[in-house]
């Protein structure tokens, strides 16, 4: 036995100091990420620059976001000055463009990008540069590659069936696009029900719609804000229930997904251009359209940023390319360019839209999903209504939290009047945010 | 007696053999708990903040905020009472299987295979096994409800993980279902250390199986039956992927545990690392408080070498 | 008669025992099932019917999604290995090492020093974290697995479970007698006191390796390069994509990762069940 503990032990010191000793002559760009999205584009960044392969060697760490894992880890990396180029998505970006974690990041202008007149000449979508501008000295330090403005994906077979037309236009009016209010939204709903249908899935539909359509975000001045627009969520949400209008499942779990399925019954998801090939498309395909939705709003995104230890040291050239060909360039060798087209890993990839407006003039958004609808057309205007304005650093918190408090008061487990002050109990408790109650 | 004289002592080796332990500890387990008591006395939050300072005034400030915070109360005796939920039923059947493979009449074909197998949801990661559950209860579709309601019990699905009793009841059953196999090796590996012809003496006694294990086997299992009392109560109170990877807490804060609410403090936005170890001190007093108790109801009345 | 039948056991109560069993044996492997099946399905599949009884015919694009993405399972294998082995070999080792030194020898700090291992147990893990990571960080450790494998040395409540096994079950005589026979104290740790603890020390083992294992926060925090992940992390980095997450794979990942706890688990079993302690005693 002790032999056996003796040989093993040293087999395990030997092999933990060889594994953890790295010695090659390259450079090393740490990247952090929390899917293999951005390090995906950064490998095939190399792949079209083999001179620059040469020199760099790039360390990828991708860290789920799921087990709230990958903030910690890259708030570590981060103070310890080690990472060089990282990812952060719509929930938590706040936190690392202008937040705690800003001082971290590197202006893009520090890193040799000429910002101002690259932005403009790619006609990149306002609220991507509004989000990463840093307000302690008004630079930018991150943009998205993606728009993430969002617009109301219907099925077409139920729309013929109660209405007899399946047109976007038509469709766009029956749910009072652009109206910005739920009326019209309810009466097409109470329609649908006479047939059977739902006109969503669940409350949390349209829950990113009220999110990012609301005029204000939680913190104001420091202090918890519950938006109007917001807190009449609690009534939307028991409307949907009491009326059977929804299927009352929660978004992102089995019975969410079987709706999306060819006899799902629900008519509709609000959601961007990334809903549509990452979480529909695989599970039916070809009876779906796109139209304007009633309330503007956008959802979701990611935005790349680079660590301002990269600046004066032999990493900067190359960091400062890959950044600018990621999120600025235009061309068809662009990032950009590719990935609205969905050819970044060859033809027949799945299309997104795309941060700058000239992409999106010159990119082709028909989409077999969408019987071959341009999807472009209706995700391009939507952009318009994004903003950064309602969101702040600690949304992901605070939404599970809100989320948690009108499921008790749809289901009926608490008053409106508890559900607000558990809600409020909760940020006063977890967060450094003062609450009045 | 050898050369060696009976009153040589041997209190050196006592060090000796605990230097390694003592060490290690200081360096990597004492140094960081440390470090966290302290920030408990300062006003370290916020990220890579390294310009923080120990109170000089009313330094039990962050102590006081916790005890004050309702929150924190609600998840506390969410923790207790989950942690009895699933204990008392862990430790009966725990026991009683444990009577029934150490039994010498019963002879149970397939022992083995049985320990083995009761073992086993111990060895998937806890963050698996939450996940598993959440989607066996889901709603309004999920293979619980579709048997509820295609076997007629219900007439519509049943929001489970919506309901506080219910998602208090669920965890507490992952909890028991995870836990009793290993509680089982535990007590069965304390009846294989008892000196076998203690058994002998009983049955030759003529002594029936319910006499042997309660006359013998418990009493002689007693240390055992504390350190399982104790660090299942230290597990327990210390629960923390189940609680977050089931419900994260919900519904309505019914299943956050004090740990989960120890973990928001400090990572879920706000890095208020002050109050986080504030808070874990206060549960160290609480865990600390309750396993003296524990220690002395079943202390060893007749310690060896005493 | 009465007394023979007691002997061989009531039929009745037996077959209440064998079935008590065999349901308890069903629900104990009702999750592998689930997530041996799952690895043969699809993602669309799973999200359908997140339990099936029936295998389906996508293994093999799993282990394509599983391969093609950052995950390779032969070097998580061998990372993952090389931690819960170290670990493993490490706390039981020195664990058993600190216990003899509790229960064989007289001490003037021995009573507090027990006192204090009790104490340490009941510290939550996860807020020294934050301490602990930042200390490695200082002095070099991170990505470096020497700092998952020292702090097992000092693994308290492995200690408190020897200390509590060898009270009960160590004929102290033994000591006396290897004195006698002049050997040193060290040696009698390792050739008298080690044979005698093995139950305990596998049993210890199993639950250490399978700790160490499945042990995600400490190593995500610590190892931030692809090459060094756990098998774990490796798994936890495949749902990690918040817009899509292949379901199929995952399971095929986590089916994976389970199968070397088993074939240590299946291998070390046999000292639990057999309880071969107890030969060196009667000795």
């Amino acid at each position: 036995m002790k032999k056996y503990i003796v040989l093993a032990l040293a087999l395990c010191m030997v092999l933990s100091f060889a594994m953890s000793a790295s010695a090659d002559g390259k450079t090393v760009i740490n990247v952090m990420a929390f899917t293999d999205e951005v390090p995906g584009m950064i490998t095939k960044y190399f792949e079209a620059h083999p001179d620059m392969a040469e020199k760099y060697e790039v360390n990828t760490t991708i860290t789920a976001t799921t087990d709230g894992l990958y903030q910690p880890a890259l708030d570590q990396m981060l103070a310890a000055g080690e990472a060089d180029i990282y990812a952060a998505e719509a929930a938590f970006v706040l936190k690392y463009a202008q937040g705690d974690a800003a001082e971290f990041a590197a202006a893009y202008e520090d890193l040799g990008i000429d910002v101002a007149a690259l932005t403009e000449a790619a006609e990149i979508a306002p609220y991507t540069i509004e989000i990463g501008t840093r307000p302690s000295d008004g630079k930018l330090v991150g943009l998205g590659y993606q728009a993430t403005g969002g617009a109301f994906i219907y099925r077409r077979s139920i729309a013929k069936d109660v209405w007899g037309n399946d047109d976007p236009e038509f469709v766009a009016e029956k749910i009072g696009a652009g109206s910005g209010s739920w009326d019209a939204f309810f009466a097409a709903a109470a329609e649908l029900k006479e047939k059977g249908y739902a006109i969503v899935s669940g409350d949390g539909d349209i829950w990113h719609a009220v999110e990012n359509s609301s005029d204000t975000g939680w913190i104001v001045d420091g202090k918890l804000n519950i938006d109007p627009k917001r807190e009449a969520f609690l009534d939307l949400s028991k409307t949907l229930k009491d009326n059977g209008y929804h299927h009352d499942t929660q978004d992102w779990t089995e019975a969410w997904y079987a709706d999306m399925d060819e006899n799902g019954g629900v008519l509709g998801f609000y959601g961007p251009a990334w809903l549509i090939n990452y979480v529909i498309a695989p599970r039916s395909f070809g009876d779906w359209g796109v139209c304007a939705s009633n309330v503007g709003f956008f959802w979701g995104g990611t935005w790349v940023m680079a660590g301002k230890n990269v600046i004066g040291t032999d990493k900067q050239e190359v960091v400062a390319d890959i950044i600018k060909w990621i999120t600025l360039d235009t061309d068809e060798e662009s990032l950009q360019y590719k990935w609205a087209n969905g050819t970044l890993n060859g033809e027949g990839g799945t299309k997104d839209t795309v941060a700058s407006g000239v992409v999106m003039a010159k990119s082709n958004g028909e989409l077999d999903f969408l019987a071959g609808q341009n999807m472009f057309d209706a995700f391009v205007p939507a952009n318009a209504y994004a903003n950064g304005k309602n969101m702040t650093q600690y949304d992901e918190t605070i939404n599970t939290y809100w989320r948690d408090a009108v499921r008790q008061y749809t289901a009926g487990n608490l008053s409106r009047e508890d559900a607000i002050n558990a809600f409020k109990q909760n940020v006063a408790d977890n967060l450094d945010v003062e609450v009045d109650f | 007696m050898s050369k060696k004289s009976s009153k040589i002592s041997y209190a050196k080796y006592g060090y000796l053999f605990s230097l390694p332990f003592v060490i290690i500890y200081a360096i990597f387990h004492l140094y960081p708990t440390i470090y966290t008591a302290i920030l408990g006395f300062t006003d370290c939050k916020g990220l890579g903040n390294s310009n923080w300072h120990i109170f000089t005034e009313d330094i039990w400030r962050n102590f006081r905020t916790i005890l004050n915070n309702n929150t924190f109360k609600t998840s506390l005796s969410n923790t207790v009472l989950i942690w009895v939920m699933n204990f008392i039923p862990q430790i009966l059947l725990a026991l009683l299987l444990t009577a029934w493979f150490t039994s010498k009449r019963n002879q149970i074909k397939g022992q083995g295979f049985f320990k083995v197998v009761f073992y086993m949801p111990n060895i998937i990661t806890a963050a698996s096994v939450a996940i598993l559950f959440n989607t066996l209860f889901g709603y309004p579709k999920g293979p619980v409800n579709d048997l509820l309601v295609s076997w007629g019990l219900r007439s519509e699905p049943y929001y489970f993980t919506n309901n506080a009793t219910a998602a208090r009841w669920i965890i507490a059953f992952i909890q028991f279902w995870m836990w009793y196999g290993y509680t089982m090796i535990i007590l069965i590996s304390g009846v294989l250390g008892i000196n076998p012809e203690i058994f002998e003496a009983a049955e030759i006694d003529g002594a029936n199986d319910r006499q042997v294990f309660w006359q013998i086997t418990i009493p002689n299992i007693r240390t055992i039956l504390t350190y399982t009392l104790i660090t299942s109560m230290i597990g327990g109170l210390n629960m923390y992927d189940m609680s977050r990877m089931f419900n994260n807490g919900n519904p309505n804060n019914s299943t956050l545990t004090a740990n989960v609410f120890i973990y928001n403090q400090a990572f879920s936005g706000s890095y208020m690392y002050n109050r986080a170890a504030a808070a874990s001190m206060i549960m160290f007093v609480i865990i600390a408080a309750l396993s003296i108790v524990v220690f002395y109801l079943m202390r060893d009345r007749n310690e060896r070498r005493s | 008669m009465n007394s023979l039948e007691k002997r061989s056991g009531n039929p009745v109560y037996k077959a209440v025992i064998y079935v008590v069993l065999i349901i308890l044996a069903i629900l104990s492997l009702f999750p592998f099932f689930v997530m041996v099946v799952n690895s043969t399905r699809s993602t669309q599949e799973i999200q359908d019917h997140a339990v099936s009884l029936i295998p389906s015919s996508h293994l093999s694009n799993n282990w394509n999604v599983l391969t093609g993405k950052t995950f390779n399972p032969y070097r998580g294998f061998i990372n993952s290995v090389i931690i819960a082995v170290g670990c493993t070999a490490l706390t039981i080792y020195f664990s058993t090492l600190t216990a003899w030194a509790i229960v064989a020898y007289e001490w003037k700090l021995k009573k507090p020093f027990f006192g204090f291992i009790l104490a340490v147990m009941m510290i939550p893990g996860t807020i020294t974290a934050i301490g602990f990571y930042q200390f490695m960080w200082k002095i070099g450790l991170t990505n470096n697995y020497l700092a998952l494998i020292i702090p097992a040395i000092a693994a308290p409540g492995t200690v408190f479970f020897m200390r509590q096994y060898m009270l009960a079950s160590f004929p102290m005589e033994l000591l006396d007698s290897a004195r006698i026979d002049g050997s040193g104290e060290f040696k009698t740790f390792n050739e008298i006191a080690l044979p005698i603890m093995k139950p305990a020390m596998a049993t210890q083992a199993i639950f250490s390796f399978v700790g160490t294992w499945n042990q995600l926060f400490m190593p995500s925090i610590l190892l931030t390069r692809n090459d060094l992940y756990t098998m774990p992390m490796m798994v936890s980095q495949l749902k990690g994509d918040i817009y899509k997450v292949e379901y199929g794979a995952v399971y095929l990942g986590l089916t994976l990762s389970v199968l070397p706890l088993f074939i240590i688990y299946f291998s070390l079993s046999r000292y639990i069940i057999a309880g071969v302690a107890l030969g060196s005693v009667k000795g």
